[in-house]
């Protein structure tokens, strides 16, 4: 299927020749075929590069008006950035990539969708500021993180998460028509989450995020935080031998490791009760293996060599303070925890792979080494709710994903998830990580059995583990346990995008 | 496709994670200067990337992409820098170069190689050189009556850009006669290093003409080859692995320098030139230039090569010696671009024929990088560098800034 000679040309009138394309080779480009979707292949009718919010305002009604679908994208690595059905163009966003304003003063920046983390952290570092970076890569789109997920990253421990630094979203609606949330719906500036009348943040956000299910969100602020430690990072090294250090007495890291995660749980509550680290996360270990290897070969090596056992239950908490008497103080009583729930510190030869790699922490760097085991990689649960209501989903992982460990189905990693603290363990955040063997057809099969396992065991257990958000078949299922909000979300999409072509994930 | 296969499980893991585009976390530096691929940056489609290539390559493979209509185009704008491959394999054990280049080797082969290429070809086929002058004027430049050590077993391999620059053979000669290292030129027998047609993908040439040049090696009993051209150096070190065992040793005439330097054997006169410059990274000579073992084996589940795979991942290219070299001259300050040694942008020289305005783009974004580092020259270790960036800013090469500072030996 292509598009019809007129709308083509419409669309190539609004961007200009260079930035539409319907070549082959060039759709060949964002056709789906990572490991972790093997299964849909649809093919774009276009892709389509806008340079402003009024091009993206030309090329949506026109869609709208010619019954197109659209699904727009900056980095294109989630599975909701291709098309997914017949009769739909891609709109690409990286050419938005412009930071608008960075506002020390008032400690907020305002970005375009193309910026990536990579490219803000460093401009905000320089002022001495920082953001909450989420856990997707140096490559990833700040904008999309903030706006089309749930923005959980390692250190919101003390920052919280990044959906609380939302504040004016400017976002064309599916017809063409724009709408501005918060301060800026009245003109007031950027500065501000909301405005008078009803939030519109929450209708556009919800909890997760819409993946431009409800048109295109084309600039945001976002809320700065101040840097946490020193400003001095020293970095050199040739790759893939690089180092990222905070040389300073007030930036030290510790990783401890744990008999059972509700040791884990009980440190993490202490820890946030006493307000101290910066960023407190039991982490994968799975993925804290790959990280600190250059190879799949060195990895298997390391990971069968004491590295598994090592790491089996860690806990990285980074203390990061404005005085050294202040790193005393928290190291103090960051020990005395750890004596009261069994926290014991993991071999020195271990641990300093963080000293050496505080990139993990700034935006979540080295990251996609996960994948390095051939790409089968398949990240579950997601949800959020209290530490204890996570950590209790941690332990009851432990009460299905045996059948597929044991059997060979997913990695023999039975214990690889997260569990992230926010607002010093107000609430938490919990990701089920599994790799598999992409070669193997069957283990991809197993996957599917795998999420079905994991949500059926939620339901059963009314646990609040599934992401929500977003109008597809899980959203269906879970929608009951989150106060019926897939029925919200369906009357929220009807009435916005009455055609249906905005995304349309089911 | 049997080739492509061989790749096939390069295609299948990637992730769309985007490490192919963007700079290297720990050389950060802000909102500009942080994309490493110079076709992505100009073209902006993801097809035109190293994700997009690898998706490509599948598509050939499985036979949804079709050899002829239109993939050429963004195969050949493709520079071939390998910013990419370093950057991916950061965090992964993917081939996505090798990739590329296999699939610029298919379509060579099925005749749709652009007409640029072949021409290039014809020309190094008749005269040995990808110029098309004629082959009696290789080393038209040497001065009257010098002498080389005819009996020694080390060669100085001048390269094709003798042509177009012979300052910089003459600046690599003085280095060399300056510090005591006795060599041979190897004169009317010394041909083209085939770099352009390899990485053309135009495979019978290139094999062609490497197997004559390692066998010219071997029969004259070269034990070492220091070469004026970065091209050439990561030609031998990085693609006549693939043809046969290279015995002599490779060196680039920046590593014997920076060693007499260290070594004392040659001394450098201060002559009041006080210059800010920055230092660009050749891809062939950094990244590219890091030596090639073959693999043959199997890939086991999760990734497990066995027997252990040796990865080029950009780590081994040489970096640190022309850093040595502009240390040690006096008066020169040097600044580092955010874009540097391993992870350094390419200056497209290679795809000026098959797409010239991405190639003009991206030589105006490594010049305005080194403007905004404060530096007033760019010194290289490239002729093809130098072509590329010397209309906009003041550049030279470091053999030839080096020449300038010897204090003995100056006459050839």
């Amino acid at each position: 299927m292509s598009l019809k000679r007129e709308v083509y040309e419409a669309l190539e009138a609004v961007v200009g020749k260079r930035w539409i394309s319907e070549d082959e080779f060039v759709l060949s480009g964002n056709r789906v075929k990572t490991p972790e979707v093997p299964f849909f292949y649809h093919t774009a009718d276009a892709i389509i590069i806008p340079g402003s919010t009024e091009e993206v305002q030309k090329v949506l009604r026109i869609c709208n008006e010619n019954g197109i679908c659209f699904v727009p994208l900056v980095s294109g690595v989630s599975a909701e950035s291709f098309a997914n059905r017949a009769g739909t163009v891609l709109i690409q966003l990286s050419r938005m990539n412009k930071i608008v304003e960075i506002n020390g003063l008032d400690r907020y920046a305002i970005i375009e969708p193309g910026v990536r983390h990579v490219q803000l952290y460093p401009e905000l570092r320089k002022r001495g500021l920082s953001y909450t970076a989420a856990a997707v890569g140096p490559g990833g789109s700040v904008l999309a993180n903030f706006t089309s997920s749930s923005g959980d990253h390692h250190n919101q421990h003390n920052a919280s998460r990044s959906n609380r630094y939302l504040l004016g979203v400017e976002m064309v609606m599916p017809d063409g028509e724009i709408v501005r949330t918060g301060s800026l719906a009245t003109d007031s500036g950027w500065f501000c989450p909301d405005g008078p009348g009803p939030g519109l943040r929450g209708l556009m956000k919800g909890y997760f995020g819409n993946h431009g299910q409800l048109g295109i969100i084309t600039r945001i602020a976002i809320g700065l935080t101040p840097c946490n430690g020193p400003s001095e990072i020293e970095s050199g090294g040739i790759s893939p031998n690089h180092y990222v250090r905070m040389i300073s007495p007030c930036s030290k890291v510790y990783v401890f490791n744990f008999e059972h995660i509700y040791h884990v749980r009980d440190a993490m509550l202490k820890i946030g009760e006493a307000e101290i680290g910066a960023t407190v996360l039991k982490y994968f270990y799975l993925p804290a293996t790959l990280m600190m290897t250059n190879s799949a070969n060195e990895f298997h090596e390391k990971w069968n060599g004491g590295y598994k056992e090592a790491l089996s239950m860690p806990l990285v908490v980074h203390l990061a303070t404005q005085s050294e008497k202040e790193m005393a103080y928290e190291e103090k009583i960051l020990f005395e925890i750890m004596e009261e729930t069994g926290g014991k510190r993991i071999p020195r030869e271990i641990e300093k792979w963080w000293d050496e790699h505080m990139d993990f922490f700034m935006i979540v760097s080295r990251l996609q080494s996960v994948l390095r085991l051939g790409g089968g990689w398949m990240p579950i649960k997601l949800g959020s709710d209290s530490v204890t209501h996570m950590c209790e989903i941690g332990r009851s992982i432990g009460d299905f994903i045996h059948d597929f460990t044991d059997t060979g189905k997913i990695f023999d990693a039975p214990e690889n998830y997260q569990i992230i603290p926010m607002e010093y363990g107000h609430f938490a955040h919990i990701e089920l990580l599994v790799n598999w063997d992409r070669t193997n057809p069957a283990a991809g099969k197993g996957i599917g059995e795998l999420r079905i396992r994991s949500r059926n065991n939620d339901l059963e257990n009314k646990f609040h583990a599934e992401t929500t958000g977003s109008l597809n078949a899980n959203m269906e299922a879970l929608g009951p346990l989150y106060s019926n909000c897939h029925l919200w979300l369906r009357r929220i999409k009807e009435a916005i995008d009455p055609n249906g072509i905005a995304n349309p994930l089911m | 496709m049997d080739k492509l296969k061989k790749y096939e499980y390069s295609m299948d893991s990637c992730n769309h994670c985007g490490q192919c585009k963007w700079i290297l976390p720990p050389k950060m530096h802000g909102w500009d200067f942080a994309e490493i691929c110079p076709i992505h940056r100009y073209h902006r489609f993801d097809a035109y990337s190293g994700q997009g290539l690898l998706n490509i390559s599948k598509e050939v493979l499985n036979g949804k992409l079709k050899i002829g209509e239109g993939l050429e185009k963004v195969l050949w704008s493709c520079t071939m820098c390998g910013a990419c491959d370093v950057n991916c394999k950061s965090v992964r054990d993917i081939e996505v170069l090798e990739t590329i280049h296999t699939l610029r080797t298919v379509c060579a082969e099925e005749g749709t190689a652009p007409e640029s290429l072949l021409s290039m070809a014809k020309k190094v086929e008749e005269t040995h050189n990808i110029y098309g002058e004629s082959h009696d004027k290789r080393f038209a430049w040497l001065p009257e009556g010098f002498e080389d050590d005819k009996d020694s077993d080390t060669v100085l391999f001048v390269g094709c850009s003798a042509y177009t620059h012979p300052e910089i053979a003459l600046a690599a000669i003085k280095i060399l006669k300056a510090g005591g290292v006795k060599f041979r030129l190897l004169r009317e027998e010394e041909f083209c290093c085939g770099a352009s047609l390899w990485r053309g993908g135009l495979m019978a040439d290139a094999e062609k003409l490497i197997s004559r040049n390692m066998a010219l090696f071997k029969e004259k009993g070269i034990k070492k080859i220091i070469t004026a051209c970065a091209e050439c150096f990561g030609s031998f070190r990085g693609i006549y692995p693939r043809f046969g065992a290279m015995e002599a040793e490779v060196l680039h005439i920046t590593q014997v320098a920076a060693k007499l330097l260290e070594e004392g054997k040659i001394t450098l006169k201060t002559d009041g030139e006080m210059q800010k410059l920055t230092y660009h990274d050749p891809c062939m000579l950094g990244r590219l230039s890091e030596p090639w073992e073959a693999w043959e084996g199997e890939i086991k589940p999760y990734g497990l090569h066995v027997p252990e795979k040796k990865w080029r991942r950009g780590f081994d290219g040489v970096y640190a010696e022309p850093r040595a070299i502009l240390e040690a001259i006096p008066g020169l300050e040097t600044v580092e671009m955010p874009r540097n040694k391993e992870d350094a942008l390419c200056c497209a020289y290679h795809s000026r024929e098959t797409d010239g305005d991405m190639s003009a783009c991206t030589a105006e974004e490594r010049i305005r990088e080194a403007k905004a580092m404060g530096a007033e020259k760019i010194v290289s270790a490239c002729p093809f560098c130098l072509d590329a960036l010397s209309d906009a800013m003041p550049m030279e090469d470091i053999s030839v800034l080096l020449a300038r500072y010897i204090e003995e030996g100056g006459a050839i």
